[in-house]
């Protein structure tokens, strides 16, 4: 399937991003060159071989701890951040639209 | 009289002065803050100088050593932090509009381990957007340039930091590199840029861009001065689930060749070579024959497939990565976003530049259901068989050279086919793939003087050694400079 105007449509609606239409064609163009290029790996036999799920393979440890509610960052120095708060807590714009 | 030259001394050699008494640290502090004052303006290397931190803690260096008091292995040396990188307090912007304002609440644990150690922080460097470039024009506030010509980019993403270093405003920088953001830039500016292996410098506290493959690393005017950085960053942390529990390691360097050194060189690979690329890299294996080291070739052929996997597996994470970036919690808020929906869509048109889109995308369509075996399953498979040609290649040999890049420096706006940039980081990004610590060393410049630089590569956990490889390479050759329009002292 190539790359078209529906595709970046819809690859726009999955990553939650607006673009300007000149945006659009540029973005279009590239991907479509860069997935085009891409189409090399083609060319290698991977038969039988495992995907690379880590680097570190055999060195990899999972890392247990404790499950516990650790202070680690306060309230007020995550709020600093925040662009728009509320009685200590973050706000957005309504969720749910009064009937 | 000491002090007009401060910025020719490496940093070992400015911490030593302050150690002895022979300059106080708010010396140092001031005279790098007064060039950075100079020249960034033409650089555009820092993004944020961070005046008011650097002197005070210059003070408190000044005050501990006159009550003797033990002094840090970094004492009074100025390091520049990409600014990718938390130092709590300050303000971490990934050179995005997404993140103008956003102030770190926290520290990332390699600034933190540099400060413990009395190193003076001086200022955060500029940066490809989310370190997603090679060649520093996807800043979204300046482009940073290059300083052995200011038409030309300093390389990517941690161009202001190889600016920075290579223009003796800091004796020492931070960068991360996913695909050669550390070496290419440096291999640039003509400096030192070490990737250790990963897991080795802990991530906690940097912006996740590609988390299989970032890792932290030293920028430095020379060997020495990465191994000592190495030795104060190289260590485990708990707050990095793949940081390697391994005991700290001792980086002391040696100017000789351990008898019986085997590199291999990956001739096949290399064959497209520009000749005067191809030449300066001949040079710098016959430098290592003198010293003793015997070259056998080695078949690395398939890294040739390496930008492709890198392309799908990179832009894969980040998009995942970057999902955090909604507008909600911290970061860029549209103003005009009248629903929960259009916070995220327009925040996210606002805040990223267009690059930035891109690899989001891309990385969500490698990912998406129906092309997921096609690009990103084949892409780890690739993964799988570059770290066994690896593995085989290092069953030969100790080391893997290579040059750094395809060419020197080239102009600010001269490569717009985005295959062609991509495929800068085609000697940097095997070395990500496969987890392995590689260095780039200055090798020489080309005709129009713009600097070469090239690398060695080693296996897995193998970081000393490659200092140790680099080190008696810049010993016996000693191409680094200082580029001619920061030789002279500030006014």
């Amino acid at each position: 399937m190539s790359f078209n105007d529906q595709t970046l449509a819809h690859l726009k609606k999955l990553c939650k991003i607006e673009c300007s239409p000149e945006e659009d064609r540029s973005i279009l163009e590239n991907l479509s060159r860069v997935l085009q290029y891409m189409k090399q790996l083609e060319e290698i036999d991977t038969e039988n071989v495992q995907p690379c799920r880590h680097v570190l393979r055999s060195m990899l440890k999972n890392r247990m701890r404790e499950d516990e509610v650790k202070d680690l960052l306060s309230r007020d120095k995550f709020l600093a951040n925040a662009s728009d708060q509320i009685g200590g807590m973050v706000r957005v714009p309504p969720v749910m639209k009064p009937q | 009289m000491t002090l007009k030259r401060l910025h020719h001394l490496s940093a070992i050699e400015l911490r030593d002065l302050f150690l002895q008494g022979e300059v106080s640290a708010v010396e140092i502090a001031t005279y790098f803050l007064k060039r950075i004052q100079k020249h960034n303006k033409d650089l555009g290397a820092f993004l944020t100088p961070l005046e008011a931190r650097a002197l005070l803690k210059a003070e408190a260096l000044d005050r501990k050593r006159s009550q003797n008091k033990p002094l840090g292995k970094m004492a009074a040396i100025p390091v520049a932090i990409k600014d990718n990188m938390h130092v709590n307090g300050e303000i971490t912007t990934c050179a995005s509009h997404f993140l103008v304002d956003y102030k770190a609440p926290f520290d990332s644990t390699a600034s933190r381990l540099m400060e413990e150690e009395d190193a003076i922080l001086i200022g955060k460097t500029n940066l490809d957007e989310f370190a997603m470039g090679s060649s520093n024009e996807n800043s979204a506030f300046f482009p940073a340039h290059n300083p052995w010509n200011l038409k030309c980019v300093p390389g990517g993403s941690s161009g202001g930091s190889a600016a920075a270093v290579a223009a003796r405003l800091a004796p020492i920088a931070t960068g991360s590199d996913t695909g050669g953001s550390i070496r290419q830039p440096a291999g640039f500016c003509g400096i030192v840029g070490y990737k250790p292996t990963y897991g080795r410098v802990s991530r906690y506290g940097l912006v996740a861009f590609a988390s299989s493959l970032d890792q932290i690393g030293p920028m430095t005017t020379n060997v020495a001065d990465a191994a000592l950085t190495m030795e104060v960053i190289g260590r485990y942390c708990t707050h990095d689930a793949t940081s390697l529990d391994l005991p700290q390691e001792s980086y002391l360097l040696s100017k000789e060749l351990e008898p019986g050194t085997v590199i291999g060189v990956p001739w096949q690979f290399l064959q497209n070579l520009k000749p005067e690329v191809l030449e300066n890299f001949q040079e710098a294996v016959e430098s290592m024959k003198r010293l003793g080291a015997k070259i056998v070739d080695v078949d690395l052929d398939l890294l040739k497939y390496s930008i492709a996997v890198y392309y799908i597996l990179a832009t894969a994470e980040a998009s995942t990565n970057l999902a955090r970036f909604d507008g909600i919690r911290y970061g860029l808020r549209a103003r005009q976003a009248k629903t929960l929906e259009e916070v995220y869509e327009l925040s996210r048109q606002k805040g990223f530049g267009q690059e930035v889109k891109k690899r989001i995308m891309l990385g969500t369509y490698v990912l998406s259901s129906g092309f997921q075996d096609a690009y990103y399953k084949k892409a780890q498979k690739v993964r799988t068989l570059i770290l066994e040609g690896f593995e085989k290649a290092f069953s030969k040999c100790d080391t893997i050279m290579m040059p750094i890049a395809p060419s020197a420096a080239f102009e600010r706006g001269s490569i717009s086919d985005p295959i062609e940039m991509y495929l800068q980081d085609i000697f940097t990004v095997p070395a990500n793939l496969a987890g392995i610590p590689a260095i780039s060393v200055p090798s020489g410049y080309d005709r129009r003087h713009m600097p070469l630089g090239i690398q060695f590569i080693g296996p897995q956990l193998c970081d000393v050694p490659v200092l140790q490889y680099a080190y008696a390479y810049e010993q016996a050759t000693r191409h680094a400079k200082i580029p001619p329009l920061y030789v002279e002292d500030h006014k």
